[in-house]
């Protein structure tokens, strides 16, 4: 079955320039011009993964980010024409997976869009169920439970909080989390990490503004702890 | 006098206004003393004269008496005057003298005497005697004519040693005071000139902000008139320039926004056509490949332009950032012909900063390097106590002397760079390069190689917690 990707854009030559591109890649590409168009036809469509731009006429990017996050966990790319702090932070806090600033190369979209895609691993070795504290995170299944119940983590989150029960009490850098989530090398932008915890702990976290389990460790990165 | 003047002026601020306290303090302090002291003294012997001489008189006329009855016993009748504060008195004839006790008739000087002898008047002297000083008064006496006396003369000495004690007591008490003035003079300028200053000292300080990037920094209210105009002038330049900036930032990040979606369907386009490569014709190739090379230029540009006008305004990230581990990292994108050297002192040397901008630095030198200096041989990373150094090397035509300066200017490029022709970058690359380490609290500069031909780009960056 193909893959589908929705591109949100309303600039009609730039849509249908990165819809070859990506098609190109072998995947099936669906469009829209508004964030509301989008948004109707959001169910029917389908899409595995969603390319949104920041700067959409009548309800913006980051609105269709949170609408469509209330929904569903598909995968989002906010493409920005902004890539200062705000922009980015203000989309991933919206409930984007990952972002990309124009102009940016089809390749390199495309290995953001599958890195995206990349399941957690089954074949991993690690994936076997595990406890932490009251946290019970079943790799196989895509599931975490806290305190018996179960937690809805968007794939990214869920990818992030298996790489850091990986290795339990050890502190990871952003680096490396970037590279192991998000497939980035070592110029990743560590942002995406930091807002992704920040998301993470007010879903497992009792109280998110002092968090137990998602622990900072300052200048070096992040740890889980029971 | 000019000469003087223009010390004078090269002095602190500070220490001019102490000094002209204290000065003040000294002089007021000395012409006080002096004239208190002058006065007391003159009051004090005056009054002391008068008393001693209305007691002489009254002495005088005593023996004059006395001198007039049949065999006087003078000797007990200097005795037994009145006598003001150890006064002892004489009574000197021709040949004759009768002293007081502890008075001997050489304790009265010669010219006294003579000058009594001469005149029928009273005289005084003050002299020192016995190293102390002391009053004499002398008068010619008029025994009756019956009397066997001729030459008779009466004299009185009275010591001044109470009043000097007291003058002396006076002149320390007067010199302490003085001393205490001048040093209330030189707390009075200390505290003066820290009140004159503190304005200064903020005002200095948030010029300092200011130029650190932080545009938001204003001066507090004051409330003294004379102040208050001085922090309204700097604030409102402080506001001006604020809204200029901005602006101005704005404005380059505004340009080169618009100038990314037509750039982002270029590039997609452009990677479709390269995708179908094999279906053109050689001509179109060519042609494709000049549109690509063009593209990705324009790119660059506009994201050098994007990276400036961030840097003039935008927030910086702060991470601990491993150069080394950077480095490395850079070092790992390209083709792998350049030689890596990190001295021990370096080695896992951290600063406090923006990782993807250090990165850019280190990008934007190979970059200048590999179009300017044919590529880059070697990279340097040491340590200088308080900062890291990496320097990239090369072993092109190098950067006169004249130009090194410049060549980090915006859109300027050294004459290596113009000689290409072909105008590959837009002078923008080294500009950045500056302004990214100068906003982590470093410095970039270019230098010879030692010997050999090419350039070594040295940026410096102070490591954590050097700042």
């Amino acid at each position: 079955m193909t893959i589908k990707i929705l591109t949100i854009e309303d600039d009609e030559r730039i849509r249908t320039a990165v819809r070859f591109a990506l098609e190109d890649e072998g995947w099936s590409v669906l469009e829209a011009e508004t964030g509301e168009q989008a948004l109707e036809n959001f169910n029917s469509m389908n899409p595995d993964l969603v390319l949104v731009d920041i700067g959409l006429p009548g309800i913006d990017g980051f609105e269709v980010c949170r609408s469509l996050r209330r929904a569903s966990d598909v995968p989002i790319i906010m493409v920005t024409a902004r890539d200062d702090t705000h922009d980015v932070v203000a989309g991933l806090e919206a409930g984007a997976d990952d972002y990309v600033s124009k102009p940016i190369a089809p390749k390199e979209l495309s290995a953001r869009i599958r890195a995206l895609l990349r399941r957690v691993k089954p074949e991993d070795s690690t994936s076997a169920p595990r406890t932490v504290g009251d946290l019970e995170i079943i790799p196989e299944e895509g599931v975490v439970r806290k305190g018996g119940e179960e937690v809805h983590l968007t794939k990214t989150e869920f990818h992030l909080l298996c790489e850091l029960s990986d290795q339990v009490g050890k502190v990871l850098s952003r680096e490396h989390l970037l590279e192991e989530v998000w497939g980035y090398d070592y110029f990743g932008d560590g942002r995406l990490v930091d807002v992704h915890v920040r998301r993470l702990r007010t879903k497992v976290e009792t109280d998110p503004a002092h968090p137990r389990h998602v622990v900072t460790v300052r200048g070096m990165g992040y740890k889980l702890q029971a | 006098m000019k000469v003087r003047g223009l010390l004078w002026r090269r002095l602190p601020l500070r220490t001019r206004v102490i000094g002209a306290f204290t000065l003040g303090a000294a002089i007021a302090a000395l012409v006080l003393v002096v004239i208190t002291y002058g006065l007391s003294r003159q009051s004090m012997l005056q009054q002391r004269e008068e008393s001693s001489q209305r007691q002489f008189f009254a002495n005088a006329r005593q023996v004059q008496s006395s001198l007039r009855a049949e065999n006087p016993d003078l000797t007990q009748l200097l005795e037994s005057l009145p006598s003001l504060s150890g006064s002892r008195s004489i009574v000197r004839t021709g040949d004759e003298t009768w002293v007081s006790l502890s008075l001997t008739p050489s304790d009265v000087p010669t010219p006294l005497i003579t000058s009594v002898l001469e005149l029928p008047e009273a005289k005084t002297m003050r002299y020192r005697l016995d190293d102390k000083p002391v009053l004499a008064f002398g008068l010619q006496l008029r025994p009756s004519t019956a009397s066997t006396f001729n030459e008779v003369a009466y004299f009185e000495v009275v010591p001044l040693t109470e009043v000097e004690n007291t003058l002396e007591s006076l002149a320390l008490i007067l010199l302490v005071g003085g001393a205490l003035t001048v040093l209330v003079g030189v707390g009075i300028g200390l505290w003066a000139s820290g009140g004159l200053l503190r304005p200064l000292t903020d005002i200095s300080n948030a010029a300092t902000s200011i130029a650190h990037g932080r545009f938001d920094t204003r001066l507090d209210e004051v409330k003294d008139p004379d102040l208050d105009a001085l922090v309204t002038s700097f604030n409102e330049m402080a506001a001006a320039m604020e809204t200029r900036i901005t602006r101005d930032a704005r404005f380059s990040s505004d340009v080169s926004h618009e100038l990314r979606s037509p750039l982002m369907t270029l590039r997609a386009s452009i990677d479709v056509m390269q995708h179908r490569r094999e279906e053109l014709s050689e001509r179109t190739q060519q042609a494709l490949d000049l549109l690509n090379d063009e593209v990705l230029r324009f790119e660059n540009l506009v994201q050098d332009l994007l990276d400036l006008s961030r840097s003039d305004s935008g927030p910086m990230e702060n991470d601990l950032v491993n150069i080394e581990e950077l480095v490395k990292a850079t070092l790992a994108l390209s083709d792998g012909r350049i030689e890596l050297e990190i001295a021990n002192s370096a080695q896992g040397g951290l600063v406090m900063g923006d990782k993807r901008r250090l990165a850019q630095v280190l990008d934007n030198l190979l970059r200048n390097a590999e179009k300017y200096g044919n590529g880059a041989t070697r990279i340097l990373v040491s340590s200088t106590g308080t900062d890291i150094e990496i320097a990239v090397e090369d072993d092109g035509p190098g950067v006169a002397p004249s130009e090194r300066e410049l060549i980090f200017e915006r859109f300027t490029r050294g004459a290596a760079a113009r000689k290409r022709g072909t105008g590959d970058g837009a002078g923008l690359g080294l500009a950045l390069v500056d302004e990214h380490a100068r906003r982590h609290g470093g410095s970039a500069h270019v230098e010879g190689r030692e010997g050999q031909p090419g350039a070594r780009f040295v940026v410096s960056l102070p490591k954590a917690g050097h700042r």
